[in-house]
């Protein structure tokens, strides 16, 4: 799956919203931005200069970024904008000689030092994007959310019951010489037990906010967190058991061609007479094989991309 | 990431699944530490913008290239995308890359790893280079790649997770013993062809690293012997071609010579991969070449002779002692660059003789000969070549004083004109190309070799002199047909008639045909070559040593007819061995 510049764009703008950073300049082809502190923490990479900050309580200077989504287009307007501007004024400034003698016939210096904003094209695969994605996940780990009740009054003095579910993103990664990898995203409720298999399908059209809501309960749980999240672990294990497994019986394959191989190559010299040599050797072969085994070995990993508590009010229906 | 199973690593068996399982829980701990504190609780949007991006970036696929996409910029060719999809699915990330010089190894390469960064299958990785390759290599990766790649400086910089260091850095002490202790998840060498002998110390010490995947990159896996390829592939995958004695005996008949070929190609087949010039779509644009013979104004025609009986005369003055004359021999190539030139080496000279040296004199009378030259006849000359091109041009010469001279003499002329030379920096090279892919139509350039000077978007070039080393005119040649040209290259020699700029031009032209040979193969024939003296050193030794031009004319002819025998053995021998490197069709 790959993304258009619009989506690429949404993404930014949604990180730079959420982050409080200040928008100087927007069009449908760049965004110019002053980074809130926080995403300047996270985004360009001066501890340094943060612990000055800290420490000294000095004010703090964020950068400023030029991100351009749509480079041909950005280009041909402002290439637009500056033959106008060269239009109105028409002498250029004179080279200067002695420069030119050095530099050749060089156009006036760049603008450098601070006040400079940077120019970044952003693309699908570039790396300030994933700089954004991963900021993101470590910021938005572990979420902790109500459901925002329906604006209908509610007769006074009766509290809306909740109930509080476990929802784990979990990635699966299938390895062994090759890799794939697949996203489940489960919930389960502490207080019913009940597994949501697609928990952001339930997620859907409710207002979530990290504000405890007026006159509400929480269900008491059944269930601990750690109770839930071997429920849900289980759960998945069981998902995964059911799935296909002939790309690591294929691997295995593969590994046990390579080990015949270099057995058969190692064989004969083993029978190496000199001692010395022969220990060597043994080392040689005995990191081979291992080598092998940790390129072609197939594996199942489970990590988990976000997590969080969420209180829904009205009844879940999740297809367990 | 992906660390080697071991029984502390926190692998499970699940009787449900038929692999072993691993499972990261910190996400619970994170999780009821913050139900501890309270807080504080992550942003909702950020939340979801987290797994949108992690579905986008999700490997779906065992099979199927996810790399391209993360690119930008850069499309790779076919070829290069073909060899990358080979090396990863059907020889498990182990191989030989040999294709021919210019077709882009290191693009495949960087494909391989990028893709193999982009399924979270490595993250350490260590790149061995020759020493002058390093920066270009980590500039590469960066900006065509975005692959974090650093280039090792100091024995911290084996700590980062992708390092660019030379092999003749990392087998010394104390960086052997920290590399020994490391396991690389990648391991990538280029000119691997130097890892040919296994009894060398480099040898040995890559078969001691500990790698999962290994890229050995080079454009001549069998320079000399066969048992250099079986070398090199028992790095790779040892016994893929049996035992030593096994191979031997299978496949050689004669050092040189493979006997049962379809069945040594076959077996190849599955580690080295081997692309060909002209096979394809990889198709090169044409070389001409034009020169251009000029005839010294009169006034530059006596500057150039007072030099060379000068030259001559403390020649036989020295006894014929060869290494305090080179320098002799450049003012003679200098007056054929520019007066500039030879003006600056001259006074040079004559600072270093003491006060009353009568050399003084004879060297002041020099002086004078220059000041009565008024033009430049080559300067005029590239003037009008320049314009009736009316398109870029880079205008390579040997010499500083005559880039100032010509600089200064396209500027008054209304050219728009750039320098390049080694000593600049980085930046100031790179600002120099921004400008010359801008508003100057003309790049003065000294330098050839190096990095960063790649110019597709230009196909005119004037040699205003020559060097003497056939490699260094490869390399300007090299700087603008390559791969990404799309016009035929038109090649520009500036010479003078009856001075040794002919007979060097007739060396390079005719005798080794250089301008039109296709790249590569060139540094092969050198290396033969030069076994026995540099080519450089010859050549001076011809000039100075030759009594008229006859001899030298005739002494050229031999050295360009010896070259001219390797070329042939060279080529005798690949059609021999070519069946051996050639991949399948």
């Amino acid at each position: 799956m790959t993304m258009t510049p619009q989506e690429v764009q949404q993404h930014f703008m949604a990180y730079l919203e959420a982050t409080e950073c200040t928008v100087i300049e927007k069009s449908p082809e760049h965004v110019t931005v002053k980074l809130s502190p926080q995403a300047d923490k996270m985004l360009t990479n001066r501890p340094y200069y943060w612990g000055f900050v800290e420490r000294t309580g000095a004010p703090a200077e964020t950068l400023s970024f030029n991100f351009v989504f749509d480079p041909e287009n950005y280009d041909e307007r402002l290439a637009k904008t500056k033959e106008a501007e060269a239009k109105s004024q028409l002498a250029a400034p004179a080279q200067d000689p002695l420069l030119a003698r050095f530099y050749g016939n060089a156009p006036v210096l760049p603008i450098l030092g601070p006040g400079r904003i940077q120019r970044e094209n952003i693309g699908y695969g570039s790396s300030r994007l994933a700089q954004i994605w991963n900021a993101s996940r470590e910021e938005g780990k572990c979420v902790y959310l109500f459901q925002q009740r329906d604006m209908e009054p509610r007769p006074r003095g009766r509290s809306t019951p909740y109930e509080q579910w476990l929802g784990v993103c979990f990635k699966v990664e299938f390895s062994c010489d090759l890799k794939r990898e697949e996203l489940f995203f489960l919930g389960i409720s502490l207080s019913s037990r009940t597994i949501a298999q697609d928990f952001p399908a339930c997620l859907e059209g409710r207002d979530l906010t990290p504000r405890l809501p007026e006159s509400v309960h929480v269900r008491p749980a059944v269930l601990t967190l750690q109770q839930a999240a071997a429920a849900l672990e289980n759960h998945l294990i069981d998902k995964l058991s059911k799935l296909d497994y002939d790309w690591a019986a294929q691997a295995r394959e593969r590994l046990e061609e390579e080990l015949l191989v270099i057995d058969g190559y190692y064989e004969d010299l083993l029978k190496e007479q000199d001692e010395e040599k022969k220990t060597l050797i043994e080392e040689q072969y005995k990191n081979r094989r291992s080598e092998m085994q940790w390129q072609y070995e197939p594996k199942v990993s489970l990590s988990v991309i976000t997590c969080g508590l969420f209180h829904l009010c009205s009844p879940v229906s999740a297809p367990s | 990431m992906n660390q080697q199973p071991t029984a502390d690593s926190g692998m499970i068996i699940d009787p449900r699944l038929p692999v072993p399982l691993q499972i990261d829980r910190s996400w619970l701990d994170d999780l009821t530490g913050r139900l501890d504190k309270g807080g504080p609780w992550g942003d909702y949007r950020l939340s979801r913008l987290a797994l949108e991006g992690e579905k986008s970036r999700l490997v779906t696929s065992f099979e199927e290239l996810q790399c391209l996409k993360h690119l930008g910029a850069l499309s790779p060719l076919p070829h290069q995308t073909e060899t990358a999809r080979r090396v990863l699915f059907e020889m498990s990330g182990r191989a030989i890359l040999a294709d021919e010089v210019g077709l882009g190894k290191t693009i495949e390469a960087g494909l391989i790893l990028k893709e193999y960064i982009v399924r979270g299958l490595v993250s350490k990785v260590l790149i061995l280079v020759p020493a002058s390759l390093v920066l270009q290599w980590v500039r590469e990766l960066n900006s065509k790649f975005g692959i974090p790649a650093v280039a090792q400086k100091k024995a911290y910089s084996w700590g980062n997770d992708i390092v660019v260091a030379s092999m003749d850095t990392a087998k010394r002490d104390p960086h052997q013993e920290i590399l020994l202790n490391e396991e690389y998840d990648m391991l990538i060498i280029d000119e691997a062809h130097k890892l040919k002998n296994k009894k060398t110390s480099n040898y040995q010490f890559i078969q001691k690293l500990r790698k999962k995947y290994c890229l050995l990159l080079t454009a001549t896996p069998v320079q000399n012997d066969l048992s250099e390829l079986f070398n090199l592939i028992t790095l790779l995958k040892p016994g893929q071609l049996g035992g030593q004695g096994q191979f031997a005996a299978n496949f050689v008949v004669d050092k040189r010579k493979p006997k049962n070929q379809d069945q040594l190609k076959d077996e190849l087949s599955k580690v080295m991969i081997r692309n060909r010039r002209g096979e394809g779509e990889v198709k090169f644009t044409k070389r001409t070449v034009r020169n251009v013979d000029l005839r010294l104004s009169p006034e530059e025609q006596s500057l150039y002779d007072g030099v060379t009986s000068f030259v001559k005369d403390q020649y036989q003055a020295a006894g014929g002692n060869l290494s305090s004359m080179l320098s002799l021999v450049t003012l003679q190539r200098e007056v054929c660059s520019s007066r500039d030139a030879v003006f600056v080496t001259l006074v040079n000279l004559s600072k270093k003789l003491p006060e009353d040296s009568p050399l003084r004199d004879k060297i002041w009378e020099l002086v004078y000969l220059i000041k009565a030259i008024k033009a430049n006849t080559k300067a005029e000359k590239a003037i009008e070549l320049i314009q009736q091109m009316n398109e870029k041009v880079i205008v390579f010469t040997e010499y500083r004083a005559t880039q100032e001279y010509l600089l200064n003499y396209f500027r008054d002329h209304g050219l728009i004109s750039v320098p390049y030379r080694g000593g600049m920096n980085r930046g100031k090279k790179d600002w120099m190309m921004d400008l010359f892919r801008g508003n100057a139509q003309v790049m003065i350039a000294t330098e050839a070799g190096g990095e960063g000077i790649n110019l597709q978007f230009c196909h005119h070039m004037i040699n205003f002199d020559l060097p003497w080393n056939p490699m260094r005119v490869e390399q300007r040649i090299g700087r603008v047909h390559r791969l990404g040209q799309t016009n035929d290259v038109k090649i520009y020699n500036l010479s003078t008639s009856g001075t040794i700029e002919e007979h060097i031009l007739n060396l390079l032209h005719e005798k080794i045909n250089m301008f039109e040979m296709v790249i590569g193969g060139l540094d092969v024939i050198l290396e033969r070559f030069e076994k026995k003296e540099s080519i450089e050193k010859s050549l001076y030794k011809i000039m100075l040593e030759s009594g008229n031009d006859d001899e030298i004319r005739q002494r050229i002819s031999t050295l360009g007819e010896s070259i001219h025998h390797i070329k042939q053995d060279i080529e005798l021998e690949s059609t021999a061995g070519e069946t051996l490197r050639e991949e399948e069709a």
